[in-house]
């Protein structure tokens, strides 16, 4: 198991060349309920470079979620501005948001991530297929990651043939397929149980150092923070950096 | 395509079922347009399927061959009306004949013999009343002769075969058959004038000259079936003229018989779409986690909606082939007397109707797909996490 150095300035120097992964400026997200109002995230500023591992950790409600859905293109957020590998995403359309989801964010959800009626393999491939079609080269891509994730012999079951932990892996290739600048993990280990969580987490820092991808990994647990470069917390929709 | 054929592929079942279902009923239907048609033929086949442009009836006989009798003053009328080339004599009864004798014969019905009613319709000039499309053999030119339909060749009326008319035994000779000339779904033979009269001297010696049942019409050059008619109608409020389709459409029972198949048709129209719509909605429904992560990930909206559009046309068209290749077989048969046909425009005609109505019913599911919003993918629970 490798242990992750602490997050330094020298880490944001290093990558000072490229485009940081996440860039949100005074982000806001507020729903409305009846007359009142949900604050979810107040006024959010968070920087995640290039190939930064980020936990984002806080207790149920604080809008770990909300965060993730702004950063990713799923949700627009009240307020504030958010950049994705440079790009700037504030003001994009559904079908702009649609694009970029489909080729710079990688998700892996707290609940549904996978498609019952579609095997392992058909899982990952269905990203390409419903997004940039390129074929044979996906296909090779598909079965490289499933190889790495150590899931070749389960690459023709389907997601109720495979195992908890099988299924999160999965998740995991699914989420890369697309070589996103940033993968969004919600609390990628919270229905595993201790052990099975830290193998999946071993696996995806280095399924995300090898390929010096940036991610944010949602938690609660504190116990696992230890496998990204920093943590950050929200409590109540406020963050500290 | 991706999409659509691996969930049929993973739900060979349900897919199969909805499929079973559309052929079923395209099945039903087909096999009703061949009923229908096949009825009506039988009924009004002799008028529709013989070459006299125009028919004459008498009012009094309400548009049936059986029910006419044209007077001499009314055969007179008819021929000196401006407008009519040529006229024929068409009479028409039904008798009791024996099938089945093979040779010539006297007395009563002998083994191997079956009394049936039968049509017999004589016709004084060739081309004017006479089969329009023969199949087999000839037009009787001799006393004696008989052509006669052939989907009543296989019962005892095929070429060669010799009717008995009872009582009397008088003997016909069937010498051709024709297509599709039927009337009211019995037996029908066209004989020449005379023959005809005969007959009727053979079964009542007592009887006398019978009156023509109805004239036929040929107009004159330049005029056509419709202006010759309403010439002939005007000459007498007795006289009722009517060009081919007409009469035969016009015949009391067509347009009844065409109504009661219209509102089936018009039922099965309305249970394909809700059998299709409901299906693709309530699968809609069931995979809605899955479509809702797809869209999570990146999947434009209309590429979902192809998928679902995509499988609808696949199972229609799977449903459709599928019902004609059952309808194949039964559309050879024969049901109690009324030869049925395989009616490629109706195959033709349904299949595009069936089609829109599928894809407009699924339609319905579209609007639920393109109604996702992704975001539910963040919170919703789990379904094949
Ligand atoms: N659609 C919505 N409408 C109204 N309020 C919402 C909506 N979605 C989230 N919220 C509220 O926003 C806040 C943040 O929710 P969020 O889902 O981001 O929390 P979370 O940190 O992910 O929680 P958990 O750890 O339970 O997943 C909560 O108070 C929640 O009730
Ligand atoms: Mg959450």
């Amino acid at each position: 198991m490798t242990i992750p150095s602490p997050p330094t300035a020298v880490h944001f120097d290093t990558a000072l060349h490229l485009e940081p992964a996440l860039h949100l400026d005074d982000v806001r997200k507020v729903y409305p309920m009846g007359d009142a109002e949900v604050v979810a995230l107040a006024s959010a500023n968070l920087t995640v470079g290039s190939d930064e591992m980020v936990a984002l950790v806080g207790p149920s409600g604080s809008g770990k979620t909300t965060l993730c859905s702004i950063a990713g293109g799923i949700l627009s957020a009240t307020a504030g501005r958010i950049t994705v590998g440079g790009q700037d995403i504030t003001g994009f359309s559904d079908k702009e948001l649609t694009s970029f989801r489909q080729e710079s964010v990688g998700f892996v959800f707290q609940a549904v991530n996978l498609v019952p009626f579609l095997t392992a393999r058909e899982n990952l491939i269905v990203v390409d297929e419903l997004g940039r079609r390129t074929g044979a080269p996906a296909r090779e891509r598909a079965d490289q990651l499933l190889e790495e994730l150590g899931l070749a012999d389960r690459a023709k079951n389907l997601p109720s043939q495979l195992s908890g932990g099988q299924r999160q892996r999965v998740a995991i290739g699914r989420a890369l397929m697309n070589e996103p600048d940033l993968v969004l993990f919600d609390e990628p280990t919270s229905a595993l149980d201790t052990e099975l969580g830290e193998q999946v987490m071993e696996l995806i820092r280095s399924e995300m150092k090898s390929r010096g991808t940036a991610a944010i990994v949602v938690t609660h647990d504190e116990r696992i923070t230890h496998f990204c470069d920093r943590s950050v917390h929200i409590i109540d929709g406020h963050l500290d950096a | 395509m991706f999409l659509a054929l691996a969930e049929m592929r993973r739900a060979k079942v349900r897919f199969g079922l909805l499929i079973g279902a559309i052929a079923l009923l395209v099945f039903l239907i087909l096999f009703q347009q061949s009923l229908q048609n096949g009825l009506l033929t039988s009924f009004v086949g002799g008028i529709r399927n013989q070459d006299a442009p125009v028919l004459v009836y008498s009012v009094d006989g309400q548009r049936t061959v059986q029910g006419s009798v044209i007077t001499p003053d009314l055969e007179a009328l008819v021929r000196g009306t401006d407008g009519v080339g040529e006229v024929g004599r068409w009479s028409q009864g039904t008798f009791t004949v024996v099938t089945g004798g093979e040779t010539r014969m006297t007395g009563g019905g002998g083994p191997g013999e079956d009394a049936v009613d039968a049509s017999i319709i004589g016709f004084d000039t060739e081309g004017l009343g006479t089969p329009s499309d023969v199949v087999d053999g000839r037009l009787p030119t001799a006393a004696g002769e008989a052509i006669a339909s052939d989907a009543d060749a296989a019962t005892g009326f095929a070429v060669g075969d010799v009717i008995r008319v009872l009582p009397g035994g008088f003997e016909i000779e069937i010498v051709g058959l024709a297509r599709d000339v039927q009337l009211n779904a019995s037996p029908t033979m066209y004989v020449p004038y005379d023959t005809y009269l005969d007959v009727i001297a053979a079964v009542n010696p007592d009887a006398g000259t019978p009156l023509p049942s109805v004239l036929t019409v040929r107009p004159a050059d330049g005029v056509s079936d419709a202006e010759v008619s309403t010439a002939i109608n005007d000459r007498s409020l007795e006289l009722d003229a009517l060009p081919r389709e007409t009469a035969a459409d016009e015949t009391p029972g067509v347009a009844q018989v065409r109504q009661s198949f219209q509102i089936i048709f018009l039922l099965y129209a309305l249970v394909i779409p809700c059998v299709t719509g409901l299906f693709f909605l309530i699968i809609t429904f069931q995979k809605a986690g899955a479509l809702t992560l797809l869209r999570a990930i990146g999947a434009p909206a209309h590429r979902l909606v192809s998928a679902l559009m995509i499988q609808a046309a696949l199972i229609v068209t799977a449903g459709f082939a599928l019902g004609t290749l059952l309808y194949l077989p039964v559309s050879q048969q024969r049901l109690g007397g009324i030869p049925l046909r395989f009616e490629t425009a109706a195959v033709v005609l349904w299949a595009g109707v069936l089609t829109v109505l599928a894809l407009g019913s699924a339609l319905i599911s579209a609007r639920r797909v393109l109604a996702i919003d992704p975001v539910e993918a963040t919170t919703g629970t789990g379904v094949g996490r």
